[in-house]
């Protein structure tokens, strides 16, 4: 039986993650869907779902032939990568150093590409616009895939962890289906910033699983890395808008 | 062909966003591990290194990322 409070950090890192991917997935099936037809934009966001659904059977048996400590090491890594990027570039945009991400702009920006091609005939399926559907929903959910593995396997909370996954989508699905527009009020760059500071706490402690050291507190301890690297970011924003701050004019 | 380099292209962007902040977190663990591996400081001062060494490449790659931005 797994307890909440170690599937807790798992569901709610996949569920904030996703959160953000589907956000943006969302963005560019909406304007594939509004400007070039629902069925085709379905039928794309169908197919990379299941092209998603196979990767993730393909993978799943690989990963159980991997010693556990190899595979604590080798995620552990991959999420030092992945979660420090994002934190880096959460704490880069909140110090106003990056742009921030816009729904609406990247909604405006997919419309425009997608206004170039002719539109197709009211009968005709409108493969531009299921390519470009397909396309987002499984570039964005690899990242999902790969958050959901990373935080779930190894501990046996692949399960939960999809959960979150899962629910995130249907969160954003059900909003998008009653605003009927891009997410544009998602506070992108804070879940950004938090799926970072999880993430890299989760890197942290795997890695070291992985290379046999036994951290006191056991699970208790991505709390305080996950403290301590909230706390650095935070830091690291403050320090580099006052610089920021000194130097413009 | 165009998406499957697409989709190449976004899973190293995934891991690889900023080349700096990559060879630090590889250069911290690999350090980690050859410490730990060969004896040299025990599991949880190996630990202690994997997680302020991480800390110090987190905020080296933003002051150095801020800087550079600022540069263009």
């Amino acid at each position: 039986m797994i307890s909440i409070a170690t599937a807790a950090p798992a569901v709610s890192a996949a569920f904030l993650a996703s959160l953000v991917e589907v956000v943006e997935a969302f963005t560019i099936v909406l304007a594939a869907g509004t400007l070039r037809g629902w069925r085709a934009a379905v039928a794309g966001t169908a197919a990379a779902l299941a092209a998603l659904a196979l990767i993730v059977v393909a993978l799943g048996p690989l990963l159980d032939r991997i010693p556990l400590h190899w595979l604590a090491l080798l995620i552990g890594t991959l999420l030092l990568l992945f979660g420090m990027g994002w934190l880096r570039k959460a704490v880069l945009r909140a110090a106003g150093i990056v742009p921030l991400h816009d729904e609406d702009a990247a909604f405006a920006a997919e419309a425009v590409n997608l206004g170039h091609a002719s539109a197709p005939g009211r009968a005709a399926f409108d493969w531009l616009g299921g390519v470009i559907a397909f396309k987002a929903v499984l570039l964005e959910g690899l990242e999902v895939v790969f958050i959901v593995i990373a935080v779930g396997a190894g501990r046996g909370l692949l399960l939960p962890a999809s959960l979150g996954a899962l629910a995130a989508c249907i969160v954003v699905l059900a909003i998008g289906a009653i605003v009927h527009r891009p997410l544009a009020r998602v506070p992108e760059n804070t879940l950004k910033f938090a799926v970072g500071v999880i993430l890299s706490a989760f890197g942290v402690f795997w890695t070291g699983e992985g290379l046999g050291i036994a951290w006191p507190g056991q699970d208790l301890m991505i709390l305080v890395f996950g403290g301590a690297f909230l706390l650095v970011g935070l830091c690291a924003t403050q320090m580099v808008r006052r610089s920021r701050g000194a130097i413009a004019p | 062909m165009n998406l499957l380099r697409e989709v190449a292209g976004e899973l190293t962007k995934m891991f690889v966003g900023d080349a700096w902040s990559t060879a630090g977190i590889l250069a911290v663990v690999s350090v980690t591990a050859w410490l730990k591996g060969r004896g040299i400081v025990p599991p949880l001062v190996g630990g202690t290194i994997l997680f302020l060494g991480c800390i110090a490449v987190l905020v080296t790659s933003v002051v150095l990322s801020a800087r550079r931005q600022r540069v263009r």
